[in-house]
């Protein structure tokens, strides 16, 4: 049965935090209220009525992205607001895994109209499609925004879970951005990202994964030095286009590999064939697989 | 050559105006600037085209935004190849580029632009005090870590410093209001006639509102629909309770009867009548003349806001007008005193015979012809963006009209003057 669990407000992503370390103790996944014990994923939605934007959290957030503040709501900015349900439901003591130790690899948006900035919105989120992988498993993390009963904005996150692989590659999950590569973009614009990018970002998206945050927490975690967000890298690249982006479209992007502060990057776009745009973030000096791939594709 | 084209003026966009660390507390000039020019596009479908020129200018602006209206034009939907250029003159930019515009129009350089302004006072560039900034450029410049470190041990707290922007004459260091006071007493302008016409200002600019003039005129941004200094309920009893603010404890200048600081862009569309012909726009009114004039007033010689005082004259004698020929004054209202001053001394025969060298003096406007949808009072002033509010205003006021001669008079910082003539 699918159960809905309305929240009041949007819970403080700091805290849960602390929740979704919870499951690196080793045996505490035993406990109920411990995410990581459960082998399937819950039919669990949550929902946030009522949210407003507000207008100095936004300022902040545009700034650390890039984009140029305008009465329409920056394409990426409604993930902000279902951030705190995200981390809720994955620290959810129903939940399969524990938050932390899971990999963002795809993300596709869907503005089906522009959002101004007064509006009234309704956020749910809930995670669907738990995948066999040949290194793991991979399921979607799912947000929807309505305003009243029109859905105005979707957002699915494919999300990896490194483990023991059973199964096969998972069928026709079609990568929309699979032919970016061949189209040989070149990059026109190189931006200088400083070492405290991630706690910036983290600060304005409520996203404070120590991966993002430190060199050292991200030592603890694995990582040589700290990473940008994956968002933050999708957020920068449509403010780089946000000129150039219709008003109803789906954005997909892949995060092939991390970013590694502080850098220099280098972006480069190209219009599409379908009267959309391709773009790619690479590193500036490496010749190596680009950081990011993406499509912007108009409805 | 041929002769000069007619320069239409289409119509202009700006965003509600908020008070200084407001709505747009942490909003920048191009921000600013690019919302009110895509308001601009979008009203006028100009998405994907290329125009002639986009001029505007920020009074206090930060040392990055050098390129600020080429930037705008860059991050909005005008083709990329739309050239752009910063130009400043304070409180007179927004008016000075509207003459920028039009002339190029007026020669044929070009046949569509936009003109326009922007100005913060919430986001100020804060510069290093120079001490600081000698000592940190010999750090940049050191070529090994040694002389790096050697430059950074030579910087002393005591060489720490801030220099904030502030309102004050370069040469005499006295604030635009504490030069405004002496002005005002000299004419003998009363707290209650610079009362009366702040009470008008917001009374008018509240009316233009409630009747819907100004719905093609403005985009609300950031949820600000109105401007945010706007008393659509002020009255004579509140603005009497205010405490002088400038010419000491006797003074006459109030918070209320002078502009706020405030944060704000504006825009305004500016055609040949061909090309508003060709696309389907009907002008509202036009650019007849611009006249800046400048007077001293570092040695006291003249009052540093009574510039348009001897722009506006110049401007009637070479199109052959009278003060009385037109049928609405805009008079930038930078403090209510500076209107009433401007006024007084056209009234003057002394003033018009000994400074402008006349024998009859201007003569009086009809009051109840002044600023009539509203000035800078009410709406407030973000320096730069005043022009644009007033051009398309006015022209629409015109057009409403259906035919008529309107006059535009701003002061400026420095002791300048912009004023000009736009008739239907």
């Amino acid at each position: 049965m699918t159960t809905t669990r309305q929240l009041s407000s949007a819970p403080g992503t700091l805290g849960l935090y602390g929740r979704a370390a919870l499951p690196m103790i080793p045996g505490a996944s035993r406990l109920p209220f411990v995410a990581g014990s459960a082998s399937a994923l819950p039919d669990l939605t949550l929902t946030l009525p009522e949210v407003r934007v507000d207008v100095a959290k936004l300022q902040a957030y545009a700034k650390v992205c890039g984009f140029s503040l305008r009465n329409d709501l920056p394409v990426t900015y409604p993930f902000v607001l279902g951030f705190p349900l995200h981390m809720a439901l994955m620290t959810d003591g129903s939940f399969p895994f524990p938050a932390i130790g899971l990999v963002h690899m795809h993300n596709r948006i869907v503005q089906h109209r522009p959002i101004s900035i007064g509006e009234t919105l309704s956020v749910a989120v809930r995670a669907d499609n738990l995948q066999p992988h040949p290194k793991g498993r991979t399921f979607e993390l799912t947000t929807t925004v309505r305003a009243g009963d029109e859905l105005v904005w979707e957002d699915v996150a494919a999300i990896f879970r490194a483990g023991s692989g059973k199964g096969p590659a998972p069928e026709g999950s079609e990568d929309p951005t699979a032919g970016v590569g061949a189209l040989r973009i070149a990059p026109t614009e190189e931006w200088r990202l400083a070492g405290n990018l991630g706690r910036r970002y983290g600060f304005v998206a409520g996203d404070v994964n120590p991966i993002h945050l430190h060199p050292l927490s991200a030592k603890l975690l694995g990582f040589p030095r700290a990473i940008a967000h994956g968002m933050w890298t999708k957020a920068r690249s449509l403010a780089a286009l946000q000129d150039r982006l219709p008003d109803a479209y789906a954005v997909d992007v892949r995060f092939q590999r991390p970013v590694l502060l502080p850098t220099t990057v280098a972006f480069g776009s190209t219009e599409t064939d379908g009267g959309g745009l391709a773009f790619v973030l690479q590193s500036a000096s490496a010749k190596a697989t680009p950081h990011l791939r993406g499509v912007v594709a108009p409805a | 050559m041929t002769s000069p084209r007619r320069v239409a003026i289409l119509g202009g966009n700006r965003i509600p105006f908020a008070r200084s660390n407001a709505q747009y507390s942490s909003v920048s000039n191009s921000d600013m600037l690019a919302a009110a020019l895509d308001g601009l596009i979008e009203r006028y479908g100009l998405e994907g085209q290329h125009l002639g020129e986009f001029a505007a200018g920020a009074v206090v602006k930060l040392a990055r935004d050098i390129n600020l209206t080429r930037e705008v034009v860059l991050g909005s939907k005008l083709a990329p190849s739309t050239a752009a250029v910063d130009i400043g003159q304070a409180c007179g930019t927004g008016l000075q580029a509207v003459n920028y515009i039009g002339n190029k129009i007026a020669l044929g350089q070009i046949d569509v632009g936009i003109a326009g302004g922007a100005d913060t006072t919430s986001d100020p560039p804060i510069a290093l005090g120079d001490k600081l900034r000698a000592k940190l450029v010999k750090v940049n410049n050191a070529r090994s870590n040694a002389d790096r470190v050697k430059a950074l041990l030579a910087i002393r707290p005591t060489d720490i410093s801030l220099d904030f922007p502030v309102n004050a004459e370069p040469r005499t260091g006295k604030s635009m209001g504490a030069h405004q006071a002496i002005t005002a007493k000299e004419w003998g302008i009363t707290r209650e006639a610079q009362d009366e016409l702040t009470v008008a200002s917001h009374h008018n600019l509240a009316a233009a509102y409630d009747r819907g003039f100004m719905d093609d005129l403005i985009t609300p941004y950031l949820g600000l629909e109105r401007d945010g200094n706007l008393r659509a309920d002020s009255s004579l009893e509140k603005l009497a309770k205010l405490k002088p603010v400038f010419g000491g404890p006797q003074g006459t200048m109030t918070a209320g009867n002078s502009t706020p600081l405030s944060d704000g862009a504006s825009t305004v569309l500016l055609a040949s009548e061909e090309w508003a012909k060709e696309h389907g726009h009907e002008p509202l009114a036009y650019l007849v003349d611009v006249q800046t004039s400048a007077v001293g007033y570092v040695g006291g010689e003249e009052g540093l806001l009574m510039a348009p005082a001897y722009a506006v004259p110049a401007l009637l004698d070479r199109n052959g007008l009278k003060l009385q020929d037109f049928d609405f004054y805009e008079i930038h209202e930078a403090f209510a005193a500076q209107v009433l001053s401007t006024l007084k001394a056209w009234e003057d025969p002394t003033f018009c015979k000994q400074k402008l060298g006349r024998d009859e003096p201007l003569g009086s406007i009809d009051r109840s012809k002044l600023n009539v949808n509203g000035g800078s009072l009410a709406a407030a002033h973000p320096f730069a963006a005043t022009g644009g509010r007033i051009v398309p205003a006015l022209a629409k006021a015109l057009k409403e009209k259906g035919s008529g001669r309107g006059l535009i008079s701003i002061c400026a910082a420095g002791g300048q003057g912009v004023v000009a003539i736009v008739e239907r």
